[in-house]
């Protein structure tokens, strides 16, 4: 009997001991399947490096990003890849406002996510290499009103640090562009404003009756960072100083002068986000001249050349604006500190010397001070020299980038004078 | 006896404890499993298959292509899959195409789409579809701070380009003053004004060489080459031009696609003019002998036909996301439409390639003639904003050339088999939707061992339509099939209630054999040939196998209209698309 009731003790103790582990390692795994009760620590397979980038150094990032992984690079052992996405500036920057990437919210706790939770952050993005620094600013402004904090550092070893830079210059076909010459004696927004609102179109500014009227290329403010950009640097003229502000935008008086000169943009439906490139598909029948990126005429120069009858010729206005892609490394629990590591090595490559002699080939100048603009044959500042590019930038005034609320300012100015 | 209760006793406990353990122990693997379930639910909860779900390992994409790129894009597509291309998990990559106009793809893409990526003639598509969708989001989710990059699809990329020209015999052409002089929209809406024998033609606005051929009007008659606003646009003066030029219209349509295939078939006379794109009249000239077609770039500026290609963002609630190899394949795609190789390819039939490295003045470029000039066009007409454009879409239903039509249709017996009269219903119905014009009218015969009269012609304002589809609803099927007293009587009517300022036709359809007619086809073409004043077309859609084809051929033929034939299963689209011609 004795032995018996110890027997069943025995048992009982065993089914209590089997409950109780259970109940235990149900508390320290949070309730999730079997195979995450792990505690072990397990280094993962590849680091990918997800890079969001700009339009205009996508071509380069992307073919340095298979440099880079042609090196076959490791960290601590582990392999890494860099994989690179293309998104327009101020798109991202609205994606970003929205949270559409699935930025965590304050209250979850990066450790214990579910198996979907930690899916939806897979594809997450490690850098952002947007168009200009004050995106950045905006979408930091963003998560501190959702988070309390920024997401992208502006110092530190994660700051953002800009990779290339470009400007905003004026691109005009040769033939429209010896006319305003010959008319207004040289190329500017006020001028481009006046061949904007001529009543008698090219033959009263002096040129061919069969080019219609004056026909302005800005890229389209709702698909390019450029748009916005190109606002500005019209408003700086108009003015005549580097800062905008709200009350400047709202100026009745402004507000005509910006919607004729906006009224003489052929197409915006059309526009794509690569607006160099629909010059030069769509030529002088889209746009005689406008003003955009440097780096993205300086691509597409050849193909301009090859599909129409006009070379194009390039003028540095007198308030520029300048794009410098800031590589920034998003530094929140989405993304393990190996592949923000792993980022800062990618950086370092893209900045490299060799690197940035690349980018040369795409129009962008370097932002390592070693790299000069015409070191290398390839070198697109020395092929179309004849076209008007400048190695050094003639005495300008660089435009202040814009605040938030000038910026949404702008684009509500755009939805409903232009766009609708 | 003790000691046999204690064993049995103590058996008893330990069979009682042994089943305590497995008990407990399959409760708890139960519990686990059942944890493991719900959190495999849980997790997938957001990938629930829509309405037009797919696998969420399918490497097949669809895409919706305007009707003119079709073809070619089909043969692209084909092209593409015989390379038998696989994704990483070893997954075929398919590519298949399916012609859609680009109004309806527009309209589709915003809801559970049957295709992942969409192909429109034109970015202005894109654009109507961008707005859409952002006032669809805004009813959800409320205006966002930052409007922008909230898409319905992803960066579009284009492929090919082609401007829209006027396309005219050379003989016409040079009427006009070609090559010498600029020709302009205003000089061939003045043609078409002054000179009743001319013929000319535009697609319906659901096409964007019809939607800029009505811009041009609207721009002529508001005295304007820039600016249009939605007052100019709706002025009465603007309207009353439109109308005078919309009057001489031949007829309406598919789209430049369906008016080739005419030219082939009715040969030089058919049109001296329509409005197409520049490889419209590369491709006739290439494939077609005799007087060749040159292009004329409107002097006041013209349109592309962009041609963009882009991925639809899915996955709202109900509806299929797209996966990552869909991603894939369209992706690979892409690469191989702007790979050289095909871009010269789609140079070769007469579209201006994406890739700008290739040259158009290039040795055997179809752009080397005169028919066509690479150096075209100087200027594009200006594309007012997008709400300007829908203004112009609808108002051009007000000003377009009013339309008498007489829907006759079979209700024999024979209708019930499959019940082909209830489709016929719904298909009918359809058609008198889509007829939206304030002058139009519309009348219903049917005809079965007699000729029944069911609705004269009449206006479709709220009261017409309602009586119209009350009408439809009530169709039985029964008797046999006088099919050519039908048309006798639409006829007949037509040229009583007709008048020859407007479009008059005759919709006719049947499923099977004329048996029961007064009149013979022999004395339906002498009817015809002996009227001179007034021109009735006349439309047959041959339902089924059974119906007599011949029959329904000499009918369109003789009414200079069209033979279609129709399945259970696109009765009602090919309806909706007669219904395009008016």
């Amino acid at each position: 009997m004795e032995r018996t009731r110890w027997i069943f003790i025995g048992i009982l103790v065993v089914v209590l001991l089997i409950i109780g582990v259970s109940v235990v390692a149900r508390i320290v795994t949070g309730g999730n399947a079997p195979e995450e009760a792990e505690l072990i620590l397990v280094a993962p397979d590849t680091i990918t490096v997800r890079v969001l980038t700009a339009l205009p150094v996508e071509p380069w990032v992307r073919n340095a990003a298979a440099a880079y992984n042609a090196t076959n690079p490791t960290l601590d052992g582990v392999p890494i890849e860099v994989e690179i996405t293309a998104m327009d500036g101020l798109t991202a920057l609205g994606r970003w406002d929205r949270n559409d990437f699935g930025a965590l919210g304050p209250d979850a706790d990066p450790d214990n996510l579910t198996d979907a939770e930690k899916a939806a952050l897979e594809d997450f993005p490690t850098v952002w290499i947007p168009d200009s620094r004050y995106l950045v600013e905006l979408a930091n402004a963003s998560y501190k009103e959702r988070l309390g904090r920024d997401v992208f550092l502006t110092d530190g070893e994660y700051r953002a640090r800009p990779i290339a830079i470009s400007l905003f210059t004026w691109g005009i076909y040769e033939s429209r562009a010896a006319v305003l010459e010959q008319t207004f004696g040289g190329v500017s927004w006020n001028i481009i404003h006046d061949a904007a609102v001529a009543k008698g179109g090219w033959p009263e500014l002096g040129g061919d009756p069969s080019w219609g009227f004056f026909k302005l290329v800005v890229p389209n403010p709702n698909k390019n960072a450029g748009g916005l950009a190109a606002m500005v640097a019209a408003a700086g003229e108009y003015y005549g100083r580097t800062n905008i502000s709200v009350a400047d935008f709202t100026d009745p008086q402004f507000q005509t002068w910006l919607r004729e000169l906006m009224g003489s943009v052929t197409d915006f439906s059309s526009a794509s986000a690569y607006t160099a490139e629909d010059f030069a598909l769509f030529g002088y029948s889209v746009g005689d001249g406008g003003q955009l990126l440097e780096s993205d005429l300086l691509q597409n120069m050849q193909g301009i050349l090859t599909r129409w009858d006009d070379p194009l010729k390039i003028y540095y206005p007198q308030y520029v604006t300048w794009f410098e892609f800031p590589y920034t490394i998003w530094v929140g629990p989405e993304t393990s500190a190996l592949e923000k590591n792993t980022a800062l090595e990618f950086q370092r490559f893209l900045l490299s010397e060799e690197q940035q002699q690349a980018a040369l080939a795409y129009g962008l100048r370097p932002t390592n001070p070693n790299v000069p603009l015409d070191a290398t044959p390839e070198s697109l500042f020395v092929k179309w020299k004849d076209r008007g590019v400048e190695l050094i930038v003639p005495r300008s005034d660089a435009m202040r980038n814009p605040d938030r609320e000038v910026l949404l300012a702008l684009l509500r100015w755009f939805e409903l004078n232009v766009a609708n | 006896m003790s000691n046999e209760f204690n064993a049995k006793q103590r058996t008893t406990l330990i069979v009682i404890g042994v089943s305590i353990v497995v008990v407990c122990l399959c409760v708890i693997l139960a519990a686990w499993a059942g944890q493991s379930v719900w959190d495999n639910l849980r997790d997938r909860s957001g990938i629930t298959t829509g309405q037009n779900g797919w696998d969420s390992a399918t490497a097949e994409v669809t895409i919706a292509v305007s009707p003119g790129m079709a073809a070619t894009l089909a043969q692209l597509a084909e092209q593409f899959n015989a390379h038998a291309y696989k994704t990483p998990d070893d997954s075929l990559m398919l590519v298949r195409t399916v012609s859609v106009v680009p109004e309806k793809m527009v309209e589709q893409s915003l809801a559970n789409p049957p295709f992942q990526a969409i192909a429109p003639d034109s970015s202005l598509w894109l654009n109507q579809l961008d707005r859409l969708w952002v006032e669809k989001q805004n009813e959800v989710e409320g205006e966002a701070l930052i409007p922008i990059g909230n898409r319905r699809f992803g960066d579009p990329v284009r492929y090919a380009a082609s401007p829209v020209v006027i396309a005219a015999w050379e003989s016409v052409a040079r009427d006009l003053g070609w090559p010498e002089n600029d020709i302009g929209w205003k000089d061939i809406q003045q043609k078409a004004t002054a000179d009743t024998t001319f013929k000319w033609n535009h697609p319906s606005t659901g096409h964007a060489s019809g939607l800029l051929a009505t811009l041009a009007e609207f721009y002529a008659g508001a005295g304007l080459t820039r600016g249009l606003t939605e007052e100019a646009a709706t002025a009465e003066t603007t309207l009353a031009y439109v109308r005078a030029v919309e009057a001489t219209v031949r007829f309406y349509g598919e789209g430049e696609d369906i008016v080739v295939q005419r030219l082939a078939a009715e040969g030089r006379n058919f049109l001296d003019a329509f409005v197409a794109q520049e490889q419209v009249v590369i491709a006739w000239n290439q494939a077609q002998p005799g007087e060749r077609l040159v292009a004329i770039y409107p002097a006041e500026g013209t349109l592309w036909a962009d041609h963009p290609l882009a991925l639809l963002e899915l996955g709202m609630p109900g509806e299929a996301p797209i996966t990552d190899n869909q991603r894939r394949t369209y992706q690979a795609f892409v690469n191989y439409l702007t790979a050289a190789e095909v871009q010269k390819q789609l140079l070769s039939t007469g579209y201006r390639p994406a890739d700008l490295d290739i040259r158009l003045d290039g040795t055997g470029s179809p752009f080397t003639g005169d028919a066509v000039d690479w150096r075209q066009p100087q200027t594009t007409l200006q594309i007012p904003a997008t709400s300007v454009v829908e203004v112009v879409q609808n108002v051009w239903w007000y000003t377009k050339r009013p339309t008498n039509i007489y829907l006759v249709v079979d209700t024999s017996g024979s209708m019930e088999e499959n019940d082909k009269i209830g489709l016929t219903r719904v298909a009918l119905r359809s058609f008198v939707d889509q007829i939206r014009g304030d002058r139009d009218q519309v009348g219903l015969i049917t005809f079965a061992t007699n000729v029944n009269l069911v609705r004269p012609l009449q206006p479709l304002d709220d009261a017409g339509r309602t009586q119209l589809h009350t009408a439809i609803d009530q169709l039985i099927a029964s008797g046999n099939t006088a099919l050519i007293d039908g048309v006798w009587e639409a006829y007949n009517r037509l040229m009583t209630e007709g008048n020859p300022e407007s479009i008059n036709a005759i919709v006719v359809m049947t499923d099977g054999q004329e048996n029961s007619s007064r009149q013979s086809l022999s004395a339906l073409q002498r009817r015809i040939q002996q009227e001179q004043g007034m021109q009735i077309v006349i439309f047959t859609i041959a339902f089924g196998s059974d119906a007599d084809e011949k029959l329904m051929r000499s009918m369109a033929e003789m009414g200079g209209g069209q033979y279609r034939r129709a399945t259970e299963t696109d009765i009602e689209d090919l309806y909706k698309i007669i219904s395009t011609y008016f």
